[in-house]
């Protein structure tokens, strides 16, 4: 027998280590073979490679914190507490090798595991990207979706004051006015942990002052949380002292070093360069703007959500935090839908291509695709990439530059369909994700080859 | 070091956790580990309330991971079997505890990590309960590859 184990526990110190000699001297005893990945505070030591987990009959996972569970489908796996794996490692190992199969046949299900473990598995200066976009989205998303409300009651509604169109108006412009701050300021904490967010933030409100933008806070959030990871290595205090570091030093040394560079060094190229960008992206038209609606088309549906298709993404809500309703935002929606929309419609169009759980799985693809969760293409993409990836991306490519072509905006980062009322010029935005649609479906079609009955 | 002569007690009379963690952090304070006992204890109770850290064996390590923990410590007490709601039931008469900084350096997690792989062996915790003096714990734990 074969057994893998995970553990891990709040603090990280002691029973993570415990738990894992408690389940290797069982198993050992048992004349099993036997791995235990430890995922306390010192880090992931002795991780499982997918190499030991195809190999393995059945696993266990003694955690009281979530782990990267995706990896372990089609597995044998039982799940418990860590006290149970010290208390009854022997009774553990039983259960594991009669426990039932991980894993969902659920599309959504899936596609949010396959999500997660993307999280999971970015590194470096992507990681930190992704960190401070996902937590800005919330601010976008809000700020966006109000002042479009607002905009319903009439387009200068808003500048009656003490309306109910002034204060969304002014809600929005709230969020918004976070955007930046929040985005520096947690690519800063995802460098150098708490310690990088103050700097981070008030770095992001410095780049606001410069007019530097969206790819001011960018800079500022990397440069704040290097700063804070200079400080913490380069300062030593006397031990009596070091309580001061995380409430004095770094808070203070990080914010004014950030910001000092970004007022004397930085601060103005990128405005200058965030202004050529947004003169450019707002100056742009007839064949560059079909041109870049084409590229960005083939980036969404290039990786279905992975580091392409997000580069894309930050690209889009990029030009949203410029200001007014975006038409790059409109385009990158419209073409991360049409994935998952083409395959679901393919499914019907085409029952003889696709196995029985893909046609199954491409009812949820509507959903998923009429939501803007580029993702659900993966299961189809995974089981046949050299048909289905071309097809997407050429769907995608055509949706993205008519979204271009015919002026589409969006003010809104995400929500798929439910944030249409924020689309400028919708019939024809609508036009462009219906013939990207059809056309990924009609090339799937010709593509793909009947299923083996 | 991560544990020295003076952060450990051999003879206590006390009855119950909190006393324990009490007593521990005391130490600790004086040989300069801790800036704020009551922060200190306050962290190693709340985790106690987590689940407890009595593992079994009559083995307890409660442990708190603060800023209030200035350099990384352990700690080590023989008492006369306290309740410490453990796994198995039984009362505990051997105490480890273990403070750990808010950002501790990896070479001192990794010492904790051993010593509790090693607290699951029966060997190691017969030689444990036959120590007599601070200083031949000091050379069992040395002499047990833990890297201390």
């Amino acid at each position: 027998m074969n057994i893998l184990a995970v553990t891990a526990c709040p603090t990280g110190i002691a029973h993570t280590y415990m738990a894992a000699e408690a389940i290797e001297d069982a198993a050992k005893a048992k004349g099993y073979q036997v791995k235990v990945e430890t995922r306390g505070s010192v880090g992931v030591e002795n991780e499982l490679t997918a190499e030991d987990i195809k190999a393995a009959d059945a696993i266990i996972l003694a955690c009281d914190t979530a782990v990267p569970m995706e990896r372990f489908a089609g597995k044998k796996l039982i799940s418990v507490s860590v006290s149970e794996a010290l208390k009854s490692p022997e009774q553990l190992l039983e259960k594991a090798l009669n426990a039932t199969v991980y894993g969902s046949s659920n599309l959504s299900d899936a596609v949010s595991a396959i999500k997660e473990q993307r999280s999971a598995e970015r590194k470096g200066v992507y990681k930190h990207l992704m960190n401070g976009v996902s937590f800005m989205i919330p601010f976008v998303v809000a700020g966006g979706i109000l002042i479009a409300i607002s905009f319903l009651f009439g387009y200068k509604a808003f500048e009656n004051e003490g309306t109910l169109a002034s204060y969304l108006k002014s809600i929005g412009d709230s969020a918004f006015a976070l955007m930046v701050p929040i985005l520096a300021g947690y690519i800063s904490y995802s460098i150098a942990d708490r310690a990088g967010l103050a700097p981070g933030m008030v770095g992001g409100a410095i780049a606001i002052l410069l007019n530097a933008g969206f790819l001011g806070g960018l800079v500022a959030g990397f440069l704040a949380g290097y700063i804070v990871l200079f400080i913490k290595k380069a300062i030593k205090l006397p031990k009596t002292l070091q309580g001061i570091m995380p409430v004095l030093i770094i808070p203070v040394l990080g914010t004014l070093a950030t910001g000092l560079i970004l007022f004397y060094v930085i601060g103005k190229p990128v405005a200058f360069i965030n202004q050529s960008m947004i003169d450019f992206l707002t100056g742009m038209s007839g064949t560059n703007a079909v041109i870049l609606g084409l590229i960005i088309g083939l980036m969404m549906a290039f990786d279905m959500g992975g580091p392409v298709n997000k580069a894309a993404y930050a690209f889009g809500t990029g030009t949203l935090v410029a200001g007014a309703a975006s038409p790059v935002m409109a385009a990158v929606m419209a073409a991360g839908m049409v994935p998952p929309l083409g395959l679901a419609l393919a499914t019907v169009l085409f029952k003889k291509k696709f196995t029985g759980a893909e046609r199954e799985a491409g009812k949820a693809a509507w959903v998923l695709g009429a939501s803007f969760i580029t993702e659900g293409a993966i299961p189809f993409a995974a089981a046949d990439p050299l048909r289905v990836i071309p097809s997407i991306m050429v769907g995608s490519a055509i949706t993205g530059a008519l979204s271009m072509a015919f002026k589409a905006t969006l003010s809104v980062p995400h929500g798929g369909i439910f944030v249409f009322f924020a689309v400028g010029n919708w019939p024809l935005y609508i036009l462009a994700i219906l013939v990207g649609t059809v056309v990924t479906a009609l090339l799937l079609g010709f593509l793909k080859k009947n299923m083996e009955q | 070091m991560i544990i020295n002569e003076a952060l450990i007690d051999l003879n206590t009379a006390l009855d119950t956790k909190e006393a324990v963690i009490r007593h521990l952090a005391g130490l600790a304070k004086k040989e300069g580990r801790i800036s704020d006992l009551e922060k200190y204890v306050e962290a190693a109770l709340h985790r106690e309330t987590e689940y407890s850290t009595a593992m079994g064996f009559g083995i307890a390590i409660p442990h708190g991971k603060t800023s209030a923990v200035t350099e990384p410590f352990l700690c080590f007490a023989k008492v006369d079997s306290v309740d410490w709601n453990a796994l198995d039931g039984n009362p505990v008469d051997l105490v480890f505890m273990i403070g750990v900084p808010e950002e501790a350096g990896t070479a001192h997690l990794k010492i904790l990590a051993s010593i509790s792989r090693k607290l699951m062996k029966q060997d190691f915790r017969d030689s444990l309960r036959n120590v007599t003096s601070n200083s031949e714990l000091i050379q069992l734990l040395q002499n047990s590859d833990l890297g201390i």
